[in-house]
C-alpha cells in the first residue's frame, strides 16, 4: 500500500512542477479549464433536460467516426477526424430517436443499444486496421491530457502560443458561451416548460437540435484529452455541484464557471502527488467538490437536512406554544 | 505542420502505458488465418480453448439475458452501464489484495464496488434534486475515474504480476481460464435460481413498485438484490466483453425480446436465447480471423438480433407494419373503386348492369390510364369481371357485397353523425369517407338499431341493409342473367 | 357566406374551430368540433374525465396535431398569432426542482414578445412584478418555485399568463388544488380580464360553481354537446347528455379506428 500512495510533500507537489516546467503545466491547466468550462456550462442545460446520458452515448460513439475518418483519409489529418467524430455524434442522436420513435423500446434502452453498437464497431475497425493506423482505443476511454505539452505549438503573430487542440477547445468554449448568452431565453423556456415555449412561438425542435450539435462539438473536442467516459463527469459534476449551492440558473452558471479552475488545479496536483492519470484526477477533484457541496450545502445539503429533521420538532413545539398564549 | 490529433499516439508512447494495447483480444493462438479452416476448427469444438470460450459465452448469455428484461422494462437500462464502470475501482482493489489477477478477490472487490455505486445512485436520487440520469452519469464517471487512477498507479508498481488486468477495459473471452469459468457458472446458477425463486417479486416490483410496497413486498430489498445480481453478472462478463460493452449484453437481447412478446416469462426465455446466440456468434466471428476482438463481435451480434427484431417482428416490426399498411391502403383503394361503380349503377337506378371504363374514369376523376390497372387488379382479386367485347365492368357476388357494405357504412355513419352526434350536415361526408373502411359488422348492427333501421341517409339516398346485400342487385331486368351475382340467386 | 374570421359585429373572432377531429395514436378522442367563440367572454369548458378538454386546449395550442379540420386564432393560424394566446397548463407538467424563482417564471411570459437575441428589460420586470401583485404573490418573488404550496404555484402560472398580455387565455383547471379564498380571488381576476375585452376559456370541474362563474359554457364529451350562454345551456338534459356516459358507438368506433391503425402504423 505504501508503495501505491507516495508520501505527500508540499514542496514537491505544489511548487516544484511549476518551477520546472511552467509552460507545460500552464498548457495543461488551460486545457483542463477550457474543457471543464465548456462541458460544465452546456452540461447544466443537458441535465435540466434530463439528457445527461445522451452525452454518454455521444462520447462513446465518436470512436467509429474517428476510425472511419482515419481509414478514409489515410492520414491523421485533424480536420478529417474532427468531422468524422462530429458526424458520428450527430448520427447517434438521430439513431436513438429513430429507434425509440419506431418501436416500443424506451429511450434509455435505445441509448444503450446505439452507443454500445457504435463503440463495438469502432473497436473492431481499429483492430482490423491496427497495422495501418495507430489509434489507441484506451486513450479513447480515458484520454491523456498530460500529453498536451508535447504537441507542437501553433504560430500566431510570430510567437508560438498554444497547441492546436488547446486553440480549438478555446474556440469551442467561446462558441458555447456565445450560444448560451445569445439564446439563454430560448434554452431556459424550452427546458423548463415546452408547453409554454410552444405558446410563445419558440421552436423546441430547433433548440433541441442546436443544443445537440453544440454538445457533439464540445464532446468531440474535449474527449481527446479526457476520454469518452470522463467527458460525462465534466458535463455533469460542475453543474450538479453548483446547483446544490444556488437556486437560480444564472447563479448556477456563474458558479459552474467559477468551480472549473480550482477543480482543474486540484486535479493536476492530485495527479502529480499520486502519479496517476491526470484526467482521472481532475474528475476526482470535481467529484470531491460535489461531495462537499452535497454534504455541507447550506440550502439542501445532507447535514442541513439532518439538522432540520432534528430541529423540526422544536420549531413545532414553539409554534404550538405561541398559539396557546 | 505535423498532424496532431490528441487521441492518436505513436505506439511507443502507448506501449509504455499498457503493454498489450493493440494486440487486442483474440481467441487462442491462431496462426492459420484461412477462414474455412478456422470455421471448422470452431464448429468441431475439438480445441479446448474454443470449448472454454463457447461455454463461457453461453453462460454469459444466459446470465445477462435473464437479468436484462428486468432493467429494460423498468427503464433502468443504463444502470448496467453505470455498474460496469463503477466496478473498476473494485477490480483494482481486488488486484491489490495479493498483487495478482486472482479471480475471486477481483470478483468480490468488483461486486462490492458495483453495489456501492448502485447505493450511491439511489442516495443521490433520494437526497438531492438531481434526476436519475444525472445521478447515473455522475456515479459512472466518478467511479471510473477512481478506477483509472488506481490502474495507472498499479501499472507503475514495481512488484506483482500485472498481466491481464488491462483486459477488463476491453475484455478477452479467450483469456478466461478454468477459475474464471467456474466463477461464471456459479454466478449463472445463482442468478438462475434467484430469478426462478423470486420471479413473482421481481415482476411485481418492476411493474409497479408502489403496488408492490402496498402489498407488503420489501421493495428496497428486492431492488438491491437485483442490483447485486446485476453487479455479479457485470463483473463476470467484464473479462469477456470489457467495461464499455457489458451493458450491451444486458440491454440489447432484452430489448429484442421486448419487441417480440408481451409476456414477461416469454421475454425472459427469448432474451436468454438471444444472449446465448449473441455470445456464441460473437465468439465464432472473432475466431475467423487473426486480429479480431471477441467482445465487440458479441455486441454486434446482439445488435444484429435486435435489428432483425426491429425490422421483422411480426407484430411490431417495421417491415410487417409497412406491409400491413400497404395492403390496408390497397384495400381502401379497391373499396373506393367498388363504391364508385356502385354509385354509377345507382345513378342509373340500377337499369344498367355494368359500367364502362369511361364512366368510371369520369366518376373517379382520373385518366383512363390510371383506372385501367386498378380495374385489372380488382379483376384479379375477383371483385369484378370485365367483358372484353362490351368493354364493360360487372360486379361479381363478392364485389357487389363489398360495394354494398361500403356504401352502407358510409351512409349509416353520416346518418349517425347527423342524428346522434349533431354534426353539421356539411361535415359528415369527410368523416364517413374514413370510417366506412373501418366499421365492423357488430358496430353496424348496433348503428342500424340505434337509428331505428332508418332507410335513407341525410342526403335522402337509400341505405343498403344487410338484407339488401343478401338479396342481390336490384336490377330492373330480372330476365337477363349477366353478372355472376344473378346466377347465384 | 360572410367572412368567416369576423363575427356579426365585425370584430375578429378570437377562436374559431372548424370540423376538428383529434386522435391519439389514430384513436379519435375528439370528433368534429365546430366552434366560434365570441370575444370578451368568460367561458367554462365542462365535461367528465377523459372527455377531451385538455386535448381540445392542447390542439388549439398546436401541441397535439389534429387529424382533420382547422383552428383559427383571430382569423389567422396559430403560428402567426401565437403571441396573442396565454396558456395555463394543468399543474403537474413542469419540473418543480428547476432552478428558477417565481419572478423568473413570470418573466418567461414576456419572452414571446421579445424575439430572438433580446433580453428582458426593466419594463418587462415591472410588468412581471405588477402581475405578481395582482395574484398577491409579490412577497414570494424571490422564492424558488419548489418552495411554494400547490395553490401558490397555480397563482404563479396565472401571473405568467397575465404577463403575456394576451387577448385569448386558455386555462386548464386553474382551480384544482386551490382553496376557496384563492379561487374567488382568481375568478375576480378573470372577470377583470374579461372586462378589459379579453376572452377566457377555462376548464372547470365543479358544476355548482360553474353556473355562477361563467358567462358561457362549453359542454364537451368526445364531441361538442352544447355551447351557449350559461342560462341556456346549464340544464338537466344537456348535462345528462354530457355526463351520462359516453356515446358507446362513438367510442367503439374510435377503438376500431385504432385497431385498424395499429395494423398499419
Ligand atoms: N398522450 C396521450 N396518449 C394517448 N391517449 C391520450 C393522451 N392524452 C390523453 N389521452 C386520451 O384522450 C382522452 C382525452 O384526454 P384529455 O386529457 O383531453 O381529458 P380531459 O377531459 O382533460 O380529462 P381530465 O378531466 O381528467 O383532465 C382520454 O381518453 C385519454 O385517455
Ligand atoms: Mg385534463
Amino acid at each position: 500500500m505504501s508503495e501505491l500512495i507516495p508520501s505527500f510533500d508540499f514542496q514537491a507537489v505544489f511548487i516544484v512542477p511549476w518551477q520546472e516546467d511552467f509552460q507545460g503545466y500552464f498548457l495543461i491547466a488551460t486545457m483542463g479549464f477550457l474543457i471543464s468550462l465548456s462541458c460544465g456550462l452546456i452540461g447544466n442545460f443537458i441535465m435540466l433536460r434530463r439528457m445527461a446520458l445522451i452525452g454518454d452515448a455521444i462520447s462513446h460513439s465518436v470512436l467509429p467516426g474517428l476510425a472511419v475518418a482515419l481509414f478514409l483519409s489515410k492520414s491523421l489529418a485533424t480536420t478529417a477526424m474532427f468531422i468524422g467524430a462530429l458526424v458520428a455524434g450527430i448520427l447517434t442522436t438521430v439513431l436513438i430517436e429513430l429507434i425509440h420513435q419506431n418501436s416500443r423500446v424506451k429511450p434509455d434502452a435505445a441509448i444503450g443499444i446505439v452507443f454500445t453498437s457504435l463503440f463495438a464497431l469502432g473497436v473492431i475497425l481499429i483492430n482490423v486496421y491496427a497495422g495501418e493506423v495507430h489509434l489507441d482505443t484506451e486513450c479513447v476511454l480515458y484520454g491523456e491530457i498530460a500529453f498536451i505539452p508535447f504537441e507542437p505549438l501553433i504560430d500566431i503573430g510570430g510567437r508560438e502560443w498554444f497547441p492546436g487542440s488547446v486553440l480549438r477547445m478555446g474556440g469551442v468554449t467561446l462558441l458555447v458561451i456565445l450560444g448560451i448568452v445569445l439564446f439563454y431565453k430560448e434554452l431556459l423556456v424550452t427546458s423548463f416548460d415546452p408547453g409554454l415555449s410552444v405558446s410563445l412561438g419558440i421552436s423546441t425542435r430547433t433548440t433541441h437540435y442546436l443544443l445537440m450539435g453544440l454538445l457533439s462539438l464540445v464532446i468531440v473536442s474535449a474527449f481527446q484529452s479526457v476520454g469518452a467516459i470522463l467527458v460525462i463527469a465534466m458535463l455533469i459534476l460542475p453543474g450538479a455541484t453548483a446547483s446544490m449551492l444556488c437556486s437560480r440558473l444564472p447563479a448556477i452558471l456563474w458558479l459552474t464557471a467559477g468551480l472549473c479552475l480550482p477543480a482543474t488545479l486540484a486535479g493536476i496536483h492530485l495527479s502529480i502527488w499520486l502519479d496517476c492519470s491526470m484526467a482521472g484526477a481532475m474528475v476526482i477533484a470535481s467529484a470531491v467538490f460535489f461531495i462537499l457541496a452535497w454534504l455541507f450545502s447550506p440550502r439542501r445539503g445532507l447535514l442541513q437536512q439532518l439538522i432540520q429533521k432534528v430541529r423540526l420538532p422544536e420549531v413545532h413545539n414553539l409554534t404550538l406554544d405561541n398559539s396557546q398564549e | 505542420m505535423a498532424a496532431t490529433f490528441r487521441i492518436v499516439f505513436v505506439l511507443a508512447l502507448v506501449s509504455g502505458f499498457f503493454p498489450q494495447v493493440l494486440e487486442a483480444a483474440k481467441i487462442g493462438d491462431v496462426t492459420e488465418t484461412r477462414v474455412i479452416e478456422q470455421m471448422f476448427r470452431f464448429l468441431s469444438l475439438k480445441d479446448p480453448s474454443v470449448r472454454a470460450t463457447v461455454i463461457g459465452t453461453t453462460l454469459l448469455g444466459i446470465c445477462c439475458g435473464l437479468l436484462g428484461p428486468f432493467i429494460v422494462v423498468r427503464r433502468l437500462a443504463l444502470v448496467g452501464d453505470t455498474l460496469s464502470h463503477a466496478v473498476l475501482p473494485g477490480v483494482a482493489m481486488g488486484f491489490l489484495w495479493n498483487m495478482e489477477k486472482d479471480p475471486l478477490a477481483i470478483f468480490i472487490g468488483a461486486s462490492l464496488a458495483g453495489l456501492i455505486g448502485a447505493c450511491a445512485v439511489n442516495l443521490i436520487k433520494q437526497t438531492t434534486h438531481l434526476k436519475e440520469d444525472s445521478a447515473l452519469g455522475m456515479v459512472l464517471a466518478t467511479f471510473f475515474a477512481v478506477g483509472i487512477c488506481m490502474m495507472t498507479m498499479i501499472q507503475r508498481l514495481p512488484t506483482g504480476n500485472k498481466s491481464g488486468i488491462d483486459k477488463y477495459l476491453f475484455g478477452q473471452a479467450a483469456a478466461m481460464n478454468q477459475e474464471d469459468l467456474i466463477l461464471l457458472s456459479v454466478v449463472t446458477t445463482v442468478v438462475l435460481l434467484l430469478v426462478f425463486l423470486f420471479y413473482k417479486e421481481f415482476l411485481v416490483t418492476s411493474f409497479d413498485a408502489g403496488f408492490a410496497r402496498s402489498i407488503g413486498f420489501p421493495v428496497n430489498l428486492i431492488h438491491y438484490l437485483l442490483m447485486l445480481l446485476l453487479a455479479f453478472s457485470v463483473v463476470v462478463s467484464l473479462q469477456a466483453v470489457g467495461v464499455v460493452l457489458v451493458s450491451a449484453m444486458l440491454i440489447t437481447p432484452a430489448a429484442a425480446a421486448y419487441l417480440l412478446t408481451d409476456r414477461m416469462h416469454r421475454m425472459l426465455i427469448l432474451s436468454v436465447l438471444f444472449g446465448v446466440v449473441a455470445g456464441v456468434g460473437g465468439a465464432f466471428l472473432s475466431f475467423l480471423s487473426n486480429n479480431l476482438p471477441t467482445g465487440p463481435f458479441m455486441v454486434l451480434s446482439a445488435t444484429a438480433v435486435f435489428l432483425a427484431a426491429f425490422f421483422f417482428s411480426p407484430r411490431r416490426g417495421l417491415i410487417p407494419r409497412w406491409w400491413r399498411q400497404r395492403s390496408q391502403t390497397q384495400r381502401i383503394c379497391r373499396e373506393n373503386i367498388l363504391k364508385a361503380i356502385y354509385h354509377i349503377l345507382e345513378a342509373g337506378e340500377f337499369e344498367e348492369e355494368g359500367v364502362t371504363f369511361s364512366e368510371l374514369s369520369i366518376r373517379r376523376n382520373e385518366d383512363l390510364l390510371e383506372v385501367r390497372p386498378q380495374i385489372l387488379d380488382l379483376e384479379k382479386a375477383d371483385f369484378v369481371t370485365v367483358s372484353k367485347s362490351e368493354n364493360r365492368i360487372y360486379f361479381t357476388p363478392d364485389g357487389w357485397q363489398t360495394a354494398c357494405s361500403i356504401v352502407r357504412n358510409h351512409r349509416l355513419w353520416e346518418l349517425y353523425l347527423t342524428n346522434a352526434v349533431h354534426y353539421a350536415a356539411d361535415h359528415v361526408h369527410d368523416d364517413a369517407e374514413k370510417i366506412e373502411h373501418v366499421l365492423e359488422e357488430e358496430t353496424v348492427r348496433q348503428l342500424e338499431k340505434q337509428l331505428n333501421y332508418e332507410r335513407r341517409d341525410p342526403h335522402g339516398k337509400p341505405i343498403p341493409t344487410f338484407a339488401d346485400i343478401e338479396k342481390g342487385l336490384p336490377t330492373a331486368r330480372q330476365s337477363r342473367p349477366a353478372t355472376g351475382y344473378m346466377s347465384k340467386s | 357566406m360572410m367572412d368567416s374570421s369576423k363575427n356579426d359585429s365585425g370584430e375578429e373572432c378570437p377562436l374559431e374551430i372548424h370540423d376538428l377531429t383529434v386522435a391519439y395514436h389514430k384513436k379519435p378522442v375528439l370528433w368534429g368540433i365546430d366552434l366560434k367563440i365570441p370575444s370578451g367572454n368568460l367561458i367554462g369548458i365542462i365535461g367528465p374525465n377523459g372527455s377531451g378538454k385538455s386535448t381540445l386546449i392542447k390542439t388549439v395550442m398546436g401541441m397535439v396535431p389534429s387529424s382533420s379540420g382547422w383552428v383559427k386564432i383571430f382569423g389567422k393560424s396559430f403560428r402567426k398569432n401565437a403571441c396573442r394566446i396565454g396558456y395555463v397548463p394543468q399543474r403537474e407538467s413542469v419540473d418543480w426542482d428547476f432552478p428558477v424563482n417565481v419572478l423568473d417564471v413570470v418573466l418567461m411570459g414576456r419572452y414571446g414578445r421579445l424575439g430572438l437575441l433580446r433580453r428582458p428589460k426593466r419594463d418587462d420586470r415591472e410588468v412581471a412584478m405588477q402581475c405578481l401583485d395582482k395574484v398577491k404573490m409579490l412577497p414570494f418573488a424571490d422564492r424558488q418555485i419548489a418552495n411554494l404550496s400547490g395553490g401558490q404555484q397555480q397563482r404563479v402560472f396565472l401571473a405568467r399568463a397575465l404577463a403575456q398580455e394576451s387577448d385569448l387565455y386558455l386555462m386548464d383547471e386553474p382551480f384544482s388544488g386551490v382553496d376557496a379564498a384563492t379561487e374567488s380571488a382568481i375568478i375576480e381576476l378573470l372577470h377583470e380580464l374579461k372586462d378589459q375585452g379579453k376572452t377566457l376559456l377555462v376548464v372547470h370541474h365543479d358544476l355548482p360553481t360553474a353556473k355562477n362563474y361563467f358567462d358561457m359554457l362549453l359542454l364537451l364529451n368526445m364531441r361538442l354537446v352544447a355551447f351557449g350562454p350559461t342560462e341556456e345551456v346549464f340544464n338537466y338534459d344537456l348535462l345528462q347528455k354530457t355526463y351520462g356516459g359516453r356515446l358507446t358507438i362513438l367510442s367503439e368506433v374510435a377503438d376500431e379506428v385504432r385497431r385498424h391503425a395499429e395494423a398499419d402504423s
